[in-house]
């Protein structure tokens, strides 16, 4: 160790290399630390400075399917307490059908014939099928007890909320991203086997039939079509979004004053805590990149 | 009780012979120098299918297979605690002096450096690898990395790119962290005794054929040098998920004749496919060291690499054309080294590596951190658990409460079978034939 200190000031020529090569260099220690350490490393390359407004507006959306659930939940009540009857649950199946096909239609700019047959003809079958299977959904639960069932649904309502894709819609998600589609898909799942389980304590077949279908088409098809109002015009979907917020929040108080409360302050904290709170959080962001990264390939691989 | 200023240590990690890599390279070669130097190496990991117990190898090298299987990618199962009784046996039989654990993935190493620290004893890590810092995997890592380094006495990373990245991951001072690159063995990386023509001009790719290899980037290279250089052929060593895209874009390209697949090649004969070929092309994502490279060059190969991680501190400019992870500008770098092949003599660039790397010049290195290490002073439990406290709100508590709780078992264990009661092996000098008198006297200090 002294002889190294000792050839350190005699042989100051040498000036020391960021190398791996050439054994020990002369007059340094192999744990020599000049100014060049780090000196590669960058912080805070990809950070995104996020504009509060912008945030909040962003954050409509997810407001925007609380509600839609929300509505839901309110049919599935008001159904099992008999305040709805088959007639009008078939009917709120057809409008719904009708107002979601003219809305993609209005708002899509390539729709052919072909497409629109297409998605028709799948429409049907799927109806068909869940008309046939609907006496099997009907006597599914009979020897569950009601309260496990809706502690069941409500646990599987949540659920969908967490693992919701929010970015897009879960039918035909143009620009999601690769691992999104997995938790997605469980989201979806747990809508669909919540709404059976609901449909499964109602009276008549037709009754299942009905909101079995209901929920299916919201669950499967509102976010699409809230995607197309969203991709057709901006200004169109915070109406939309508020106009809906609204609504609920009525159809909401009427049934239970505490639920009501419950919603709005949700609603409150996803729309404007959440926002100031991403905001306020952001400055202690601390992204470290440098040498050691692995690169990212600039191309496509193409299995 | 042991020679003046030789140390006893204990080499650990999951990775070691039969298993075949950087890391065990690294161990191996190391530890037959420090023998070499008149230390006493032993090396521990875990078994390998029914290669269990203890194994001698060349120079009398000790090596524990310890009878705990593999879960994961060669790695022991995280017990925490369970290894704690076997590596005290180890420790207090072998009369170890020093722990030196290597890798950052091998759970084995971080178990056996957690007991040995408990245990009192002296401990230097060697970081083999690079970690980014933004996926879970790597957080993850990062946190046992911090937990680990937390109380090691020393740490070694194989190039200042590992070391940085190393210092950023755990927090340690950067002043205990020393740089030792690996080397080569260039008595078994020889040049070809002839020189190739150069009517031909053969690349060499050898490496695992998967993504963070670079495989996708070979897809996009090659057919477009083949395109632009018609007197150049490919010969490709190794296997992996990714030779199937490999052998694809062979069919497209129709290149049957001017690519070869050789499959995986087994570490012995890697010399004689290298010497068939003028230049070594590595396309690594990331890399912290890269010995491929080093045995290429010790082949009198030319190299064309990406440059990415610890790659361009490896070898001096005028043996290695690098180039961005980017397929046009590796076709670019390609051109440049085929421009340069004629300037190329392998039987002169083998012999600069001999002087550039060597493996007694790391163990060397290595003796003095060692040296280093075991200057520290010792210091009791309660003034180490403030370090543990200090890396984070809640793993900082966590780390102690671990700490905390193998002490206690070893107290336990202690009580179940004092120290003295462990027999002590006796040393068996195997390589007494070659150096007969130093170790003579070496023994009599040893029997006193």
């Amino acid at each position: 160790m002294e002889s190294y200190t000792h050839k350190s000031s005699s042989q100051t020529v040498h000036k020391w290399r960021k190398v791996a090569y050439g054994g020990m260099q002369p007059g340094f220690d192999d744990n020599h630390t000049d100014e060049s350490f780090l000196e590669d490393m960058i912080m805070n390359a990809n950070v995104v400075k996020r504009d509060l407004v912008k945030v909040i507006l962003d954050a409509v959306s997810i407001s925007q399917y609380l509600c839609v659930v929300a509505l839901v939940v309110l049919v599935w009540t008001y159904t099992l307490r008999s305040m709805f009857n088959e007639q009008s649950l078939m009917l709120l199946d057809i409008s719904l059908l009708g107002w979601g096909f003219t809305i993609v239609l209005l708002t899509a700019e390539m729709l052919s014939f072909e497409l629109l047959l297409n998605y028709i003809l799948k429409t049907s079958f799927f109806i068909t099928g869940l008309y046939i299977l609907s006496p099997i959904y009907h006597t599914l639960t009979r020897s569950i007890s009601s309260d496990s069932i809706w502690a069941l649904t409500s646990s599987l309502v949540v659920l969908h909320l967490f693992l919701h894709n929010y970015s897009g819609s879960t039918v035909e998600s143009p620009g999601a991203l690769e691992f999104s589609t997995f938790t997605s898909n469980i989201s979806l799942n747990a809508s669909i086997v919540a709404s059976l389980l609901i449909a499964s304590r109602l009276p008549s077949r037709l009754h299942v039939f009905a909101i079995v279908l209901f929920s299916l088409q919201v669950f499967l098809f509102a976010p699409f079509v809230c995607y197309c109002i969203k991709k057709y015009s901006y200004r169109l979907h915070l109406c939309f979004s508020l106009v809906l917020m609204g609504v609920t929040l009525f159809l909401v108080h009427q049934l239970h004053q505490l639920l009501f409360i419950l919603l709005l302050s949700i609603l409150v904290f996803v729309n404007l805590v959440c926002p100031y709170w991403l905001i306020r959080i952001q400055e202690y962001k601390f992204e470290i990149n440098g040498p050691w990264d692995e690169a990212k390939l600039c191309f496509n691989i193409t299995e | 009780m042991s020679q003046q200023g030789k140390h006893r240590i204990l080499m650990v990690s999951d990775f070691f012979y039969p298993n075949f890599g950087g890391v065990e390279n690294h161990i191996y070669y190391l530890s037959q120098c420090l023998l070499k130097l008149g230390h006493k190496v032993i090396v521990m990991t875990h078994a390998y299918g029914n290669r269990s117990g203890v194994r001698y190898m060349t120079g009398g090298l000790k090596v524990y297979y310890v009878p705990w299987k593999p879960f994961l990618m060669q790695n022991t199962l995280p017990t925490f605690y369970g290894t704690l009784p076997i590596i005290r046996t180890i420790l207090i039989r072998e009369r170890i002096s020093l722990v030196h654990g290597h890798q950052a993935f091998s759970t084995l190493c971080h178990e056996a450096l957690m007991h040995a620290r408990t245990m009192g004893y002296k401990v230097v890590f060697t970081d083999h690898s690079l970690y980014g810092f933004a996926d879970v995997g790597s957080i993850h890592m990062n946190k046992v990395l911090q937990f680990t380094l937390a109380d090691v006495s020393q740490a070694i990373c194989v190039s200042h790119t590992s070391k940085e990245n190393t210092v950023l991951r755990s927090g340690l001072p950067p002043e205990r962290v020393f740089v030792i690159p690996n080397a080569v063995d260039t008595a078994m990386f020889k040049p070809a005794p002839e020189r190739l023509g150069n009517h031909e001009i053969v690349i060499v790719v050898i490496s695992r054929l998967v993504y963070r290899k670079g495989a996708d980037l070979l897809v996009e290279v090659i057919p477009e040098v083949c395109r632009l250089h018609p007197n150049v052929r490919f010969i490709i060593g190794g296997d992996g998920p990714k030779r199937v895209r490999l052998e694809e874009m062979r069919e497209k390209h129709s290149l049957q004749d001017r690519v070869d697949m050789l499959g995986a090649v087994p570490h012995a004969k890697v010399q004689s496919v290298l010497v068939t070929g003028h230049i070594f092309l590595n396309s690594s994502l990331t890399e912290a060291f890269c010995i491929a490279i080093l045995e290429a060059a010790s082949c009198g190969l030319l190299t064309v690499s990406t440059r990415v991680g610890g790659v361009p501190e490896v070898l001096p400019d005028d043996m290695i054309v690098l180039a961005e992870p980017d397929p046009n500008d590796m076709v670019m770098a390609i051109t440049k080294a085929i421009d340069l092949l004629p300037q190329i003599d392998p039987e002169a660039m083998h012999n600069r590596m001999k002087k550039l790397y060597s493996w007694h010049d790391v163990a060397q290195r290595t003796e003095i951190v060692y040296d280093r290490a075991l200057k520290c002073s010792n210091q009791p439990l309660i003034e180490r658990l403030p370090r543990y406290l200090s890396c984070g709100a809640w793993a900082g508590k966590l780390f102690c409460l671990v700490m905390i709780i193998d002490f206690l078992l070893l107290r336990l264990l202690q009580l179940w079978q004092p120290d003295r009661d462990v027999e002590v092996v006796p040393d068996i000098n195997l390589t007494s034939h070659c150096r007969e008198e130093k170790w003579d006297s070496g023994a009599d200090e040893n029997y006193k």
